[in-house]
């Protein structure tokens, strides 16, 4: 019988070194103690936390999720707790774990998210910026940040001025004509890294009442359902930008085992997000990891750097 | 709202029965070993678990009711919560009640399972009914499937505070919608009796209404409430009321306690996709009694049961 054939799964993420490719993805992870309950945090490639934002958000009215077939919507406003008191009352847990810690940050101008950037550059604990740029921006008539490319080229490079050695990822909506352009505008703008995809605007709709079921009329798409389609923009955004900027991709997108892991490392990514997947099965995220390493061995690949890009 | 919570975790339960409870209800029963059973033991009535049944099958196509062909066709993902009617306790096992009715794709998969089945949970969440052993009298308030937890509470109750009398007063829309197994007709009257076996078994008596008069008092069971109390003049610093059951329906039994000056417990419902604080749809708005500043509770982490005067209704 073969001995156990080791495999190298660390990643080189824009310089970090990761212990594996699996983050939490924002928004479905908490800010990070609500995990603890079902798995060590320490063993995660990283931790991506929910989206902070300068003041404290109470979040939207409810109905603020819905089911829909293999996945579901959700509008929950970006409930949290401020910068404030995020960096007074939860950065302060996250020195337990061995693992590096992204924060996900939201603003609605220019000015909040890079107050936002500034503080949390100011925190040795957390390697790195995730900035969502799927928000309405408040003064240009409420046109998302992350749909125009010079809006994303302005954020990016005025957030990056103000994140200090913080690597910086952009997290791009997939809600647009072109990726692509996005990419490339954020990368030119001074992007470390990407992260792919945000969810997909989309509608449930109640027909006895003929009203839509979330209390904010329209929701993200996530879970199993979106997978395809942000594989292929995975290797879209990969093959059209990434590749030759040298910019990795974190990459996710309904991923609920490690083969749909698997399929978005092939496409391009350098690391993976398990978000939806995580609220059915909280613990889902490590046994992912185990997964990709026997895929590994299974295939005999030595290095998981490999196999970013790879797809024939 | 409880302290020394059991620590919450994913468990594997075999399903030890599932039977029907009338037309519309049935009683699923899960048996628990070892680490899940030294946790749900403890485990207080409200809390509750996050069942995952996507992995179950369809009923065969004859045993799928029309109303529900359609929407059973919806793959489910997120896991459903339920509280549970008993928590039965032996030195090895525990065994969960859960009474449920089918609604929906999920509850329909829920009825195929069979005993030595297995069903992935997570549990026990939230935070439970709180017991005041000062109390003499509690008075549970039960509208329709708000039924179960209140159920696992009279038998608490009579475990920690034999001395406090209990009495339910159960509504629903009409007979066939009381989810329970042991009404016993000729024991319904205008005085509290023991009426529904599910409670006078932990000595607890009852009061019925429906709101098309099929079963006791003909009309809302908040209204039945208010008229008992304005009746009965109990002594309100030693008086509890605990609900649940439909938001309108609490929201007219926080009402009706305010006035009273009766301290109320009430276990809400919400849309949840986690169950666990992680995904952060369950808000319930609330005021602090402070401050008087609102903001939002998660129902799966802070609650299900708030008192009834901390909820904005």
């Amino acid at each position: 019988m073969n001995t156990e054939q080791k495999v190298d799964l660390t990643v080189n993420f824009s310089g970090l070194k990761l212990k594996n490719p699996v983050f939490t993805a924002s928004g479905t992870c908490g800010y990070a103690d609500e995990l603890a309950d079902f798995m060590d945090i320490s063993l995660l490639g990283a931790f991506l936390t929910k989206s902070i934002t300068l003041q404290k958000r109470d979040g939207n009215t409810v109905p603020r999720i819905v089911e829909t077939d293999s996945g579901m919507l959700n509008a929950i406003g970006l409930a949290n707790i401020g910068v404030d008191r995020f960096i007074a009352e939860k950065v302060p847990l996250i020195k337990q774990y061995n693992t590096p810690f992204f924060v996900n940050i939201a603003g609605q101008t220019i000015e909040e998210y890079t107050s936002v950037a500034q503080k949390l550059a100011g925190c040795s604990e957390i390697a790195g910026l995730e900035l969502n740029i799927s928000c309405p921006n408040v003064k240009k008539g409420g046109i998302t940040f992350g749909t125009d490319p010079k809006l994303v080229s302005e954020i990016t490079s005025a957030v990056k001025k103000n994140a200090g050695k913080k690597i910086l990822m952009v997290k791009l909506t997939p809600n647009v004509t072109d990726i692509s352009t996005i990419a490339a505008a954020a990368i030119e703008a001074g992007a470390d890294a990407l992260s792919m995809i945000n969810t997909f605007t989309a509608m449930v709709i109640d027909i006895e009442t003929r009203q839509p079921v979330l209390a904010n009329r329209t929701g993200g798409l996530s879970g199993p359902a979106i997978k395809p389609i942000a594989v292929y923009l995975t290797n879209k955004v990969y093959n059209e930008v990434a590749k030759s900027a040298n910019v990795p991709i974190l990459a996710g997108g309904g991923i609920r085992n490690a083969s749909d892991a698997i399929e978005f490392i092939i496409a391009g990514a350098a690391a993976v997000s398990v978000g939806t997947a995580s609220f059915v099965y909280p613990d889902i995220a490590i046994k992912i990891i185990d997964g990709i390493k026997k895929y590994c061995q299974r295939h005999k690949i030595a290095k998981i750097s490999e196999l970013t890009g790879s797809l024939k | 709202m409880a302290e020394n919570q059991p620590q919450k975790a994913i468990f594997t339960a075999l399903v030890s029965g599932n039977k029907a409870v009338g037309k519309f209800f049935f009683n699923l029963q899960l048996q628990l070993n070892s680490g899940a059973a030294k946790v749900f033991r403890n485990a207080l009535p409200g809390q509750f678990a996050q069942l995952d049944l996507s992995r179950l099958a369809l009923p065969a196509e004859e045993q799928i009711p029309d109303e529900l062909a359609e929407r059973c066709q919806r793959q489910i993902l997120l896991r459903r919560p339920f509280s549970f009617t008993n928590i039965e306790c032996s030195d090895s096992k525990v065994i969960l009640e859960i009474l449920y009715c089918v609604l929906g794709p999920a509850t329909l998969r829920m009825k195929t399972l069979k005993p030595a089945d297995e069903i992935n949970l997570i549990g026990p969440l939230g935070n439970g009914f709180k017991i005041l052993n000062d109390k003499k009298l509690a008075i549970l308030v039960a509208g329709g499937m708000g039924a179960p937890p209140l159920q696992h509470l009279a038998k608490e109750l009579k475990k920690q505070c034999p001395q406090t009398e209990t009495v339910v007063f159960a509504g629903a829309k009409s007979i066939s919608e009381l989810p329970y197994l042991d009404i016993k007709l000729k024991k319904i009257s205008k005085e509290s009796s023991y009426s529904l076996g599910e409670f006078a078994k932990h000595n607890a008596k009852a009061l019925i209404s429906t709101d098309d008069g099929s079963a006791g008092f003909k009309g809302f069971v908040t209204e039945m409430l208010k008229d008992w109390l304005k009746d009965k003049k109990t002594d309100s610093s030693k008086t509890i009321i605990y609900a649940c059951g439909p938001e309108a329906m609490m929201s007219h039994v926080a009402a009706i306690s305010s006035q009273f000056n009766i301290p109320c417990q009430v276990s809400l419902e919400r849309m949840m996709a986690c169950g666990t604080g992680l995904c952060q749809s369950c808000a319930v708005r609330c005021m602090n009694k402070q401050t008087k500043e609102t903001g939002y509770k998660l129902c799966c982490k802070d609650g299900p049961v708030f008192w009834a005067d901390e909820v904005v209704w």
